[in-house]
């Protein structure tokens, strides 16, 4: 059964008088399945971060739905939305959004204490997976005394802690060497291949050829897919460039 | 000049979030300045009864004002500064050089200047009547309505906030000189080290605060308080100031040690982003504190100096009227002089005197150290400008009356033997059962009294007063003016006669006061050889109209200096709520994605704001309570000893001003939250 459903989704900006409006996205549909590994690719101003917003009910879809386990994002109430936001979602965002104000490890322990867990459960959770992302020395830092990368696993580990549903991560490498960017990618492999579902909105082909499947979107439409299949991350590389260059030139995919 | 020109006017625009309380706060101090100058050359005061005294009060209030200004708008001109210095970096990138900048600045701080030195000099001149009549009315004196404008005031306004303001100019045009482009562009993201906890300076304000606290409770003299008060007070502030910036950090840091109670949701976000927010704002919140406590301990104190004038009076003058004869020596104090002064008195007053009490006594002190009395330790101590609490609290003044006097004067009798005596003492009852004047005979207690048997000068009890009744006084009294020649002066015999009137006025006050000084002198002329040396005359209504002149103007002063402080208080308050809001807003939409609802959001900057804004006021509040007993004895300098009304006069200004600042920290707040807010839409 599908972890996520997208229906329909539509989304319309009204300018704040009401005179202008802008279709940033038209008719969304796909699902994605548990333990799958979907890039979203498009160029700026494509519908991505409109997208991914609705995904993790950070805004209402003008019409449509976004459907989590069965659950209607929509329809919840602003009450329970942060909550469950919590609960289900984890998220990792390219400027990473860590607090100046914590120590990476409590950075990473936010979501659990806003969930009321008790502290001797946080750590039980917290061992393994610092040790996995390899932070578990950093813990006690400030984020201004870690490098990007490793601010990004931090950031990755206080998505992940909470065992969410469906990992979303906008444009995660963006603020990444290429050095951390391909540790960050080989985690993400690394974690969903342990069975954790992961929704990925980048613009490189970089990221996205690490992923089980591509969606491109243009003009606030699903456009195009590809499927891994038993391609290499090259393979799919490869692809997903030629993918591109046809949809920038304006051709019609094969 | 002119794009020079409408950049400075642009950027003051632009910014009118922060220029718009600082152009306001300007204007006021400058108003308040030419208010209190043009008062204190105001004819209308300089007419009144102490009309030089109150000008002098005045004058030094002026000054205060113009320290304060200065220290103040450094402070917030600083602030500015800084908020800007982004300006100021993009300026420079897009080709202006330092020169170019500085004279925006320089243009700017002209246009401020300029704008509120005149207008604060003409909303001075509009308000300085209402203050004249104010002040007037305080010391009840007559008034007029006419308006007078002040040339020398309006240039001293004019010369000391131009001198403050040049001066603020060379800071910020420094401030420019010394920093490059991209330090200026960056100056406001710069990312911030967690604050550590310093735990060696969080223990010190703890020591320090509890020790001036520990002097301030333990005080015992008036005499002893206002050796200790300046000492207390910087202890006071110095304390305050290592509680806001290193103990409230340490505070968190413990908190955050206690892994139970800071992993939960309610405190978690709060105690650590407090941390950080303490090292920025230490140093703002410890001078709210410390304004705050100042304009507390300012308008009570000088409040209850006010209302309690009455009170003081009666106490400096418990008799309406006193004739106090000195005499060559005890041996002259003889019932046919005694009888020479009423006689003088009685024929003035014609039968108008009430509660009449005539006696000879032997006034003088000393250090008192188990029930001998050293003349010579309190002569070297001179106890008005000896600060050493030790001594300070020995001191007793002496006053000693005959057992004849005393009979009459109570109309008990008592048996007393040679060298026995009784003993009043005000404060404590007098603790040991002999009382010896060094050099002199020893003298046995027989009883303590615990009335005096007349009423006593407030005067006489700044320190402990001891009234002593001895029955072989004349014997006693020479040989104690005897002792040592050099305290002649303040052994001195006198014959004095105390009474009240009834339904007696001012003019015949001031006519009964001359005629019976005149007479005695006029005795004295005509008898040289009598034993009187001068009459003094005293009167509790010629001493009325100086308190209400002196008391009247300080309260003035007090409130007027107050409106200055929390007015002071209140910018940077809303200073405070503007660079919170800013750096705040990043902070809750992070919280807001990582799953935080807008409930706990708000909850979680009530809870820090809150605590932020009235730890202040909380402080204040407790320094207000410590400071009581200090208060109560300075004031008892003053000659008022009501604490009623001092607990009174503490209570409405604690609540009158935590009223005010609730309602400024609301009108704040919204700023704050619409920062945060808006933020978070964007």
């Amino acid at each position: 059964m599908s972890i996520l459903e997208v229906k329909d989704l539509k989304k319309v900006y009204t300018s704040r008088f009401g005179t202008q409006k802008v279709e940033a996205l038209r008719c969304v549909n796909f699902s994605v399945e548990r333990g799958e590994y979907v890039a979203v690719m498009g160029e700026s101003g494509s519908g991505k971060t409109t997208l991914l917003n609705l995904l993790a009910a950070l805004d209402k879809p003008t019409a449509g739905q976004v459907l989590l386990d069965g659950v209607d994002t929509g329809t919840l109430p602003e009450k329970n939305i942060a909550s469950f936001r919590r609960d289900q979602l984890g998220f990792v965002f390219q400027e990473f959004n860590l607090l100046d104000s914590f120590t990476l490890e409590d950075n990473i322990y936010l979501p659990l204490v806003l969930a009321n867990m008790s502290h001797a459960e946080m750590e039980r959770r917290l061992k393994p997976l610092a040790e996995e992302l390899g932070i578990a020395d950093l813990l006690k830092k400030y984020p201004y005394e870690v490098s990007g990368g490793q601010k990004q696993r931090a950031a990755a580990a206080r998505a992940l802690i909470t065992e969410p549903k469906l990992l979303l991560a906008d444009e995660p490498t963006g603020a990444l060497d290429s050095r951390a960017t391909d540790e960050l990618l080989s985690l993400f492999a690394e974690v969903n291949r342990k069975g954790q579902t992961i929704v990925m909105v980048t613009h490189s082909v970089k990221a996205a050829s690490h992923a089980t499947r591509v969606l491109f979107i243009r003009d606030g439409e699903v456009y195009h897919q590809l499927y891994r299949g038993n391609d290499s991350n090259e393979q799919l590389y490869q692809k997903i460039s030629d993918t591109l260059t046809v949809l920038t030139t304006g051709g019609e995919i094969k | 000049m002119r794009f020079y020109l409408r950049l400075a006017l642009d950027g003051m625009k632009k910014n009118r979030q922060l220029y718009r309380p600082y152009l306001l706060t300007c204007i006021g101090m400058v108003m308040m300045f030419y208010i209190l100058a043009s008062l204190s050359f105001s004819p209308a005061i300089l007419g009144m009864r102490s009309g030089d005294t109150v000008s002098i009060i005045l004058v030094l209030g002026t000054i205060v004002i113009g320290i304060f200004s200065l220290l103040f708008l450094a402070y917030t001109n600083s602030f500015l500064i800084r908020r800007r210095n982004r300006e100021f970096g993009l300026y420079n990138i897009l080709g202006m050089n330092k020169g170019n900048i500085s004279i925006i600045i320089l243009l700017e701080t002209l246009i401020t200047a300029l704008f509120t030195i005149t207008a604060g000099v003409l909303l001075g001149i509009l308000f300085s009547k209402l203050a004249e009549l104010f002040l007037l009315r305080m010391s009840g004196a007559d008034v007029d309505f006419l308006i007078r404008i002040s040339p020398v005031s309006i240039l001293a306004s004019f010369i000391v906030f131009g001198a403050i303001f040049f001066l603020l100019l060379i800071v910020s045009l420094a401030r420019v000189r010394l920093s490059n482009p991209l330090s200026l562009l960056k100056s406001e993201a710069a990312g911030e080290k967690p604050p550590k906890a310093n735990l060696l300076l969080a223990l010190a304000g703890v020591v320090i605060l509890g020790l001036a606290y520990y002097f301030a409770v333990s005080i015992e003299t008036p005499l002893s308080a206002l050796a200790l008060f300046f000492a207390a007070v910087i202890m006071v502030i110095v304390a305050t100031y290592l509680l806001f910036i290193a103990g409230s950090v340490a505070l968190c840091r413990i908190l955050q040690k206690n892994k139970n109670y800071y992993y939960k949701a309610s405190h978690f976000v709060s105690v650590s982003s407090m941390a950080f927010r303490m090292k920025r704002n230490g140093a703002g919140l410890a001078s709210i504190c410390i304004l705050a406590t100042m304009v507390l301990v300012m308008i009570s104190s000088t409040g209850c100096l006010y209302f309690g004038s009455e009170d003081a009076l009666r106490g400096m003058q418990p008799y309406d009227m006193t004739a106090t004869v000195f005499m060559d020596s005890a041996a002259s104090c003889t019932s046919e002089n005694a009888e020479a002064l009423r006689s003088i008195v009685l024929n003035e007053t014609k039968g108008k005197e009430k509660n009449v009490a005539a006696y000879s006594f032997v006034e003088t002190y000393g250090l008192l150290e188990n029930g001998e009395l050293d003349l010579d330790g309190a002569k070297e101590a001179s106890y008005l400008t000896n600060s050493d609490p030790n001594i300070l609290g020995k001191i007793r003044t002496v006053i000693l009356i005959s057992l004849a006097d005393y009979e009459q004067l109570t109309g008990k009798r008592a048996d007393l033997a040679d060298d026995e005596i009784l003993v009043w003492s005000s404060g404590k009852p007098y603790p040991f059962d002999k009382l010896t004047v060094k050099g002199c005979r020893e003298l046995e207690v027989k009883d303590t009294l615990a009335d005096p048997p007349v009423r006593v000068s407030t005067e006489d009890t700044i320190v402990t007063a001891l009234i002593v009744v001895i029955p072989n006084w004349y014997d006693y009294a020479a040989e104690l003016s005897g002792l040592d020649d050099e305290r002649r002066d303040l052994s001195f015999v006198r014959q004095r006669i105390a009474f009240d009137l009834s339904d007696v006025d001012a003019a015949e006050d001031e006519r009964l006061l001359d005629a019976i000084s005149d007479a005695g002198d006029e005795r004295i002329g005509a008898d040289p050889d009598c034993g009187w040396l001068y009459v003094r005359t005293e009167s509790y209504l010629s001493y009325k109209g100086f308190y209400y002149d002196l008391n009247g103007s300080f309260f003035f002063l007090g409130i007027v200096l107050s409106i200055i402080f929390i007015a002071a208080a209140a910018l940077i308050i809303y200073y405070k709520q503007l660079s919170e809001g800013y750096e705040d807003h990043s902070r809750f939409a992070i919280m807001q994605k990582v799953g935080m609802t807008h409930a706990e959001i708000k909850s979680t900057i009530n809870t820090q704001v809150l605590t932020v804004f009235f730890a202040p006021l909380l402080l204040a509040g407790l320094h207000l309570c410590f400071a009581f007993p200090f208060v109560e004895k300075l004031i008892r300098l003053f000659g008022v000893s009501n604490r009623a009304v001092l607990i009174l006069s503490s209570v409405a200004c604690f609540l009158t001003f935590a009223l005010l600042y609730i309602l400024f920290y609301r009108g704040t707040a919204r700023t704050y939250f619409n920062i945060v807010s808006a933020s978070e839409n964007a």
